[in-house]
């Protein structure tokens, strides 16, 4: 190819990134997806849809990653909404004048985002955790496992701040919890060993100090030999193994945050503590459930415990 | 290198291919054996190693050392398999089964590593036990979106395979291999043989009948099949032997024709020689009765007293006469020896008698032409036919006196260097002979320089009287000469010790000088000119002769009272009468048996065959009056012997 074919093309290209950082400047809704895995893409489009059920126009939603981000020029929205910890984090090293609503991710990596960047959780920088609030997990469990109540619970470093909280909860419904914590370097077996001789659930938290795609598979096998069913935070948990996870959907989490966006767009303020979701999925390996003479349904077990939290 | 017979060849030309296949194919088949077998071990040493570090990995997981010392020892049962180590993340052994040959300490890896010890014959894989990886693609999960984190490694499985099993196998595949080769090559072989069967057999038929058309055999025909690969081939030489013996045929016609012709020529020759030889001998016979009587009167005339030109004449007439009787003795000899009537009658003689009749018959001629003639005395003695030796001396002196004007003629004779045989010499200084006439003097009737056929040279018989006489005595003839300078014969005769045997009617003793005056002789001869010869040379010699035509006169000579001491009697007589017959009827007469002797013109071997069983001496006609002689004063001394009177 000639250098001044290369050059015109080279020229089109800008003439085009002009164009649309120009249509940007027009937009009311930027979404920072932190990558655009079908997970994140699911999740923005709930976003979309939730504003477009009220009125918003498509085209007044920009989507962006957090690369694209990071090189795009100023823009001027009246919400950023951040999909993942990456997207978060980018927007929370950047300055905006806009309210930023961080979603889809897990409330140590926001509280982690918040450490690295100095800021505070406000009304012009707040979350939508991805995982579940404890109390929620410990009334699953008391509903779908009535009879267990012992709880096990292996702590890492990124989870052992919660081991209070959790702690408190249980007690209050009347649950033992069997604690045990690893550190940083140290081995994950003998810690795991104590919890599952005692305990007859093993409740994981979100932590990949603990719980990771290298040692996940030896923790469920380990929990199988010992006959204590483990209750995730995750479905690919329940692919693995699991008997029971309780989730959000990325979907789930969208709706929500476009229905907080579309109350920021009305002038409404935004929590300025993290919310965690309203709706929530409940997963059942069926398999693992059968081979230990349970019968559980997922959906209903969530019908109750929705019921049981009072919403609609 | 012997080369190879058309069966060797063609067996090696169907084997060689079959050999190369088998072997080729064999060899193919057994590396790739051997490669599918390394290999095959190769990923069940690796199979197995990945297999004990999944099955490690829990245990590692959760340090249970039995559970993983159980796996190590299951490991251990596999049959090739002789030593299993499980080592920790820090490089601990945490189970060991079997006893390693390695001992220096393991390094951890994280990935596969395979060493192999050629001298321990084993084989030491290292497999990484890391922990299972769980796809979870979590949103909970941020350090999975940073990167590729690596697995944790949780230890080291050290599976040690000795190769033992393995070289076991391979020598089991080697063998097999080598029994399908050897069972192709035979079963190839055996197809080879059978199908190069089809393919010998017409050429072996083929090449014996082509060996049977070389031996002459040209009826021998190939019986052609109709599937025979060399059909055309023997088509082509059943033709070939066809054609040969179509000209075989025709040739030995040919020849059976010229052979005809050459018979009917050579008869025709042989008529014309006998017809020539009846000829000769009806011409001599007819000549030999003139002459006779003419010697007879010319011998008698001799007697007669007369002036001394009437002796010269005589004495011309008598030379005349002895020339034309050696002729006709000369067509004597050769029909004689024509006739092969000539039989060898070897016994011991002395030279020096031969020698000595030679002189007295000789000595006169040569001093008639001023010639020397010599005989260097001897006291040799000889094993052989005197007559035949003195036949030959007798022609070669004649003729080295013939044709030598001056100087000498020498006889002599000398012992060979083998002290075996004498070497008789015969010289002379006479006028030689050309080179290029050397080989033509023994012919008959040949003549150097006697273009005029002047019959005082002879008839040219002498030389192949020789010739044919030394022949029959299985002697050798040397001849030298040179033109000018003069010829030398000599003759190789066997030696016999001196005084061997008493010589017995030697027929050339000289006789003392006996008188036959007064011997009655009855003569038998129908001619009427012989008979007045013989008549009046007999009575010359002062002999008492009856005279009679035929037998029945002569009966009746006898029956008037003649008793004759001899009987000389020509053989053939009128009225077919002949002398034998008539002898012995005569002396059947007589009623004793009187002493005979025969003349004839006849030169028939039969006629002398009968004579000589008849026991009379047959004197050929003419004959020389000295002879008759001879034989007469013989014949009256046997007769007196017998007991006869001389009246």
């Amino acid at each position: 190819m000639s250098l001044f074919l290369r050059s015109l093309l080279l020229s089109f290209c800008l003439i085009c990134f002009a164009v649309e950082v120009s249509s940007a400047h027009a937009a009311t809704v930027v979404i920072v997806s932190s990558e655009r895995s079908p997970a994140y893409v699911s999740a923005a489009e709930a976003v979309i849809s939730e504003l477009e059920r009220n009125g918003v126009s498509r085209y007044d939603v920009l989507q962006l990653t957090a690369d694209e981000w990071s090189t795009a020029g100023p823009l001027a929205p009246k919400l950023f909404v951040a999909l993942g910890s990456a997207a978060a984090s980018a927007l929370a090293k950047s300055v905006t004048a806009a309210p930023v609503l961080c979603t889809l991710l897990p409330r140590s990596s926001y509280e982690r985002i918040l450490q690295a960047s100095g800021r505070k959780s406000s009304s012009q920088f707040s979350a939508l955790y991805l995982d579940q609030p404890l109390s929620r997990q410990l009334e699953l469990i008391r509903l779908a496992l009535p009879e267990v109540h012992r709880i096990g619970v292996l702590w890492g470093p990124e989870s052992q701040s919660q081991a209070s909280a959790l702690k408190t909860l249980a007690h209050a419904r009347g649950l033992e919890l069997v604690e045990a914590s690893v550190g940083p370097d140290a081995l994950l077996f003998p810690g795991l060993k104590g919890v599952l001789d005692s305990a007859e659930v093993l409740l994981a938290m979100a932590d990949p100090q603990v719980y990771n795609s290298g040692s996940i598979q030896n923790i469920l096998l380990a929990s199988f030999r010992a006959k204590v069913p483990m209750v995730a935070f995750s479905p690919a948990y329940v692919r693995a193994g699991a008997l029971l996870a309780l989730h959000v959907t990325p979907t789930q989490l969208g709706q929500q945050a476009g229905a907080i966006g579309w109350g920021v767009l009305q002038n409404k303020a935004m929590s300025a503590s993290p919310l965690y979701s309203r709706d929530f999925s409940v997963a059942v390996n069926e398999y693992v459930a059968r081979s230990l003479g349970l019968t559980l349904d997922g959906a209903a077990l969530r019908e109750r415990l929705l019921r049981r939290e009072g919403s609609p | 290198m012997k080369s190879l017979d058309i069966r060797g060849r063609l067996i090696l030309a169907a084997l060689l291919p079959v050999t190369l296949i088998a072997v080729m194919l064999a060899g193919v088949f057994l590396m790739v054996r051997f490669v599918d077998v390394d290999e095959a071990q190769h990923q069940r040493s690796r199979s197995l190693a990945r297999q004990l570090a999944n099955a490690s990995e829990y245990g590692l997981f959760a340090g249970n050392v039995a559970y993983l010392q159980t796996i190590a020892s299951g490991a251990l049962r596999e049959p090739d398999v002789s030593s299993v180590v499980i080592l920790n993340a820090e490089g601990r052994i945490l189970a060991r089964a079997g006893q390693p040959s390695y001992t220096t300490p393991w390094s951890l890896t994280r990935l596969e590593t395979e060493r192999f010890d050629a001298a321990k014959r084993t084989n030491l894989l290292s497999q990484p036990i890391m922990a299972n990886q769980v796809r979870l693609d979590d949103l909970f999960e941020p350090l999975q979106t940073t990167g590729d984190t690596q697995a944790p490694l949780l230890g080291n499985v050290l599976v040690e395979f000795s190769n033992e099993a393995r070289r076991k196998r391979e020598r089991e595949i080697l063998l097999t291999g080598i029994l399908i080769t050897l069972g192709g090559l035979l079963f190839g072989g055996f197809v080879a043989m059978q199908l190069g069967r089809g393919v010998l057999q017409p050429i072996l038929r083929v090449s014996s009948l082509i060996e049977r058309i070389g031996q002459g055999e040209f009826s021998a025909r190939a019986t052609v099949l109709p599937d025979d690969p060399l059909r055309d081939l023997q088509n082509g030489l059943n033709l070939m032997a066809q054609r040969l013996e179509s000209g075989r045929e025709e040739l030995e016609q040919r020849v059976a024709t010229a052979t005809f012709a050459l018979r009917e020529k050579k008869e025709e020759a042989e008529t014309a020689t006998l017809a020539k030889s009846r000829f000769l001998a009806a011409a001599s016979h007819d000549l030999r009765q003139p002459t006779h009587a003419l010697g007879l009167f010319v011998a008698r005339l001799a007697q007669l007293p007369h002036d001394a030109q009437t002796r010269h004449l005589i004495e011309s007439l008598d030379a005349s006469v002895q020339a034309m009787q050696d002729l006709l003795d000369g067509l004597l000899d050769v029909s004689r020896l024509d006739a092969q009537a000539v039989q060898v009658q070897l016994r011991p003689f002395a030279l020096t008698d031969i020698f000595e009749q030679l002189r007295s018959g000789l000595a006169l001629t040569a001093q008639d032409k001023g010639i020397r003639l010599r005989f260097r005395p001897t006291s040799v003695w000889l094993m052989s036919d005197p007559t035949l030796i003195h036949r030959i001396l007798l022609n070669l002196v004649a003729n080295a006196l013939k044709y030598t004007v001056q100087g000498s003629v020498l006889v002599a004779c000398r012992v060979g260097e083998d002290a075996q045989h004498v070497r008789i010499e015969v010289r002379d200084s006479g006028i030689g002979v050309a080179p290029e006439h050397q080989q033509s003097i023994f012919k008959e009737f040949y003549q150097v320089g006697n273009s005029e056929r002047n019959r005082s040279k002879g008839l040219g018989l002498g030389l192949n009287i020789v010739d044919r006489t030394v022949q029959l005595l299985g002697y050798r003839l040397q001849f030298f000469s040179r033109l000018g300078v003069g010829t030398r014969f000599s003759l190789q005769v066997p030696l016999v010790t001196p005084g061997a045997d008493v010589d017995q009617g030697n027929p050339f003793r000289p006789l003392a000088e006996e008188n036959i005056n007064g011997l009655v002789v009855l003569a038998v001869e129908d001619d009427p000119l012989a008979s007045e010869g013989l008549v009046s040379l007999l009575e010359s010699w002062g002999c008492l002769v009856g005279v009679s035509d035929g037998l029945h006169a002569a009966r009746r000579l006898l029956d008037n009272g003649l008793q004759p001491s001899v009987i000389v009697s020509d053989y053939r007589l009128r009225d077919g009468e002949n002398g034998i017959e008539t002898i012995r009827q005569l002396c059947a007469h007589a009623g004793w048996s009187i002493p005979a002797c025969l003349m004839s013109g006849d030169t028939d071997p039969a006629l002398m065959l009968a004579a000589k069983r008849a026991g009379h001496t047959l004197l050929h006609k003419p004959v020389r009056p000295a002879k008759l002689r001879n034989l007469l004063r013989r014949l009256a001394l046997d007769s007196q012997a017998t007991g006869v009177r001389l009246v």
